[in-house]
Parts: structure tokens; C-alpha cells; sequence
């Protein structure tokens, strides 16, 4: 493993709170620019959403750290039975519940 | 929910409110999943201020992910500020959106208070806040905000202590089923959304993106986003176009 200095360390901290950082920024200064109930402010939301779905999948197909560990079809199967009480019953922990059963479920007996 | 007490709500109220929102389940997930970014960023060679600067300071899971793993790897720093600035680029749109959702402008905030309130935005509590949207009246939507996202916060640095001093103390199995709460939570409340082209967009948004990874790794968010958002909006209109027809 490549060592960081105690300040190179530090500095990447910086950095990485920086590229975070600058979006929120913009994101502010944006805002102003664009009409509220526009057409673009409903593209705005699409977005946001597909990329708020799309990093989350990211996270359950092709996860890092501890849930690597898991299988795939344990966290889509989770994931599949979480969306489907979801769409029955609209009751959000319940459906959370039925989730995350699924998949631990999935784990130990698959 | 207490919608009948609507009329005497007052913004103490409603911070009080989202404060139980946020513990009935949605800390506690993203306490354990900053638990579990705290025993990635130990592995990747962290000092626990490292650590717990990176969760207060960034405060976006991708990023933070992204930063550890590179940092493991002795990437340079221009690696590591561009990767950790395209995972978190969604905070973009992320944050127009809440701006738009809490009527910010209503509000007339100097730019210093807007900054700090927009720092404490996270996927949860920008997914909340679409829910309390529908749920009660837009001028107190800010302190709903402020409630949610600060109790948020408290509990994402708890997580991060936990998950830092103590990876050992629960079993592997268990911490994976804890860390398999947050993702799922934030998938279930955008799949209810209210719009109907946003409901889309998560659909095509999440089919996407895991087929674009292979090939575009990091930029499969920002493509899947853009791709999968015009769609969304495009086929939403031209369904309620139809649908519009169809009635006269």
C-alpha cells in the first residue's frame, strides 16, 4: 500500500469534501435560474430520481465492503420483495420489514 | 399522521415531527451504514479523525465510498478529487430540487445560511422530504428539513464512532443485513413518489445504470440519470397527452 503523509492525507480529506461540495454550491446558485412548476424543474426532478435509483442499484449489484459478502440474488430477492409489499400494502417499514426478512432469509437458507 | 392538527402547526412543531420521522427507522439505517463506511475507510488506513471528518464534511455515501477505496489503493489526489466529485455530482440536482420542494426563496435566507442548510442534505432526507411534500404545508417544509437532516446527521456521526472503534462487535452476518437497510428504505420511498414520470424515472434510472457500469463505471450514474430522466419525462407527457385525448 502507497503511504500518505500525515498533510497529503489531510489534503485528500479537503479535496474530497470540495468536489462534494462544489455541486451543493452550484446546486444554489442554480436554483434561482430556474422556474418553479417549469418543465425544467420537472426534467431537474426526473434526474435526481433516475440517479438516486441508479446509484442505489449500483450499491446492491455491485457492492463494496461488508454486503460483498452477500449474494447477488440475496439482495435483488430482498430488494424484489421490499418493492412488492411496497406496492400492496403502501406501508413503509412493514414493506422494509418484509425486505429485509427476505433477504437475511435468503442468506442462511440458499 | 397528525394532517388534522395542520392548521396549528407551527415550525417548532414540525421540527419536532420530523425528528420521529427520522427515528422511526431512517437514522438508525444511516447510522449503521455510516457504521459500515467507518470499517471501510479503518481497512483503507483512516485515523478516526480521517474518518469522521470525511462523514461530516462530504456527507454523501458514493463519495465517501469512493474516497476510501481510492485512498486504499494510494490513488493521486487529482484521482481522488475528480472520482469523489463525479459520485457526488447528483447533490446537483439533488439540491435544486429540495430548494424548489421547501420554496426556499419564500424564505429569503442569507447565502451563508443556504449553504450550511444544503451541506446536511443526503439521499434520505432529499427522499423524505418528497414524502413530507405530500403530507403537509410547503412554508414549514424547511423545518422539516432542519429537524430530519440534523437528527440525520447526529446519528451518521454515531455510526461513524461505532462502526470505527467497534467493527468486531457485531457479527459480519448481522452487520450485513443492518447495512442492507438503508438502500432498500430510500429504494421503497422513491418508488412510491407522487409524479408519475418520477416513479418512471426510478424504473428506468435503475435498469440503466447497472448495465451501463461495466462500460462506464463512475460516469453510469450521471448517464443513467440523464438518459433515464429525459425518458421519464418524455414518455410521462406523452402518456398524459394520450390520456388527455382519450378523455374528450
Amino acid at each position: 500500500m502507497h503511504d500518505f503523509g500525515f498533510w497529503h492525507s489531510w489534503l485528500a480529506v479537503g479535496l474530497a469534501t470540495i468536489g462534494t461540495f462544489i455541486w451543493r454550491f452550484a446546486g444554489i446558485l442554480l436554483v434561482s435560474k430556474i422556474p418553479a412548476q417549469s418543465s425544467l424543474m420537472d426534467w431537474v426532478n426526473t434526474m435526481a430520481y433516475a440517479m438516486v435509483a441508479g446509484v442505489l442499484m449500483l450499491v446492491l449489484v455491485y457492492p463494496t465492503g461488508i454486503l460483498a459478502a452477500s449474494g447477488l440474488d440475496d439482495r435483488l430477492l430482498g430488494l424484489v420483495t421490499g418493492i412488492g409489499a411496497m406496492l400492496l400494502t403502501k406501508r413503509i417499514i412493514l414493506s422494509l420489514l418484509c425486505g429485509i426478512l427476505m433477504f437475511a432469509a435468503s442468506l442462511h437458507l440458499f | 399522521m397528525p394532517v388534522s392538527e395542520t392548521g396549528t402547526l407551527t415550525a417548532n412543531k414540525m421540527r419536532r415531527i420530523a425528528v420521529v420521522d427520522a427515528l422511526r427507522a431512517p437514522a438508525l439505517a444511516l447510522g449503521a451504514t455510516m457504521a459500515g463506511f467507518a470499517a471501510i475507510a479503518r481497512e483503507a488506513g483512516f485515523d478516526f479523525w480521517m474518518a469522521i471528518s470525511t462523514s461530516a464534511l462530504v456527507w454523501g455515501m458514493p463519495g465517501q465510498v469512493a474516497f476510501a477505496s481510492l485512498y486504499s489503493a494510494g490513488a493521486s489526489l487529482l484521482v481522488i478529487f475528480v472520482s469523489v466529485s463525479l459520485a457526488n455530482m447528483r447533490m446537483l440536482l439533488m439540491v435544486v430540487s429540495a430548494a424548489d420542494m421547501m420554496h426556499l426563496h419564500m424564505h429569503k435566507l442569507p447565502m451563508w445560511r443556504r449553504v450550511i442548510l444544503m451541506q446536511f442534505l443526503a439521499i434520505t432526507s432529499w427522499a423524505h422530504l418528497a414524502v413530507a411534500e405530500t403530507k403537509y404545508p410547503r412554508h414549514l417544509l424547511l423545518s422539516y428539513f432542519q429537524g430530519f437532516s440534523l437528527t440525520l446527521f447526529l446519528f451518521g456521526m454515531l455510526g461513524t464512532v461505532f462502526g470505527y472503534f467497534l467493527p468486531d462487535m457485531l457479527q459480519p452476518d448481522l452487520l450485513q443485513i443492518i447495512i442492507f437497510i438503508t438502500p432498500i428504505y430510500i429504494f421503497l420511498l422513491i418508488v412510491t413518489a407522487r409524479q408519475k414520470a418520477n416513479r418512471l424515472a426510478v424504473a428506468i434510472g435503475s435498469i440503466l445504470c447497472p448495465l451501463f457500469y461495466p462500460m462506464a463505471g463512475e460516469w453510469s450514474v450521471l448517464l443513467a440519470g440523464f438518459v433515464g430522466g429525459t425518458l421519464a419525462l418524455g414518455c410521462g407527457r406523452i402518456i398524459a397527452r394520450w390520456n388527455l385525448s382519450e378523455r374528450r
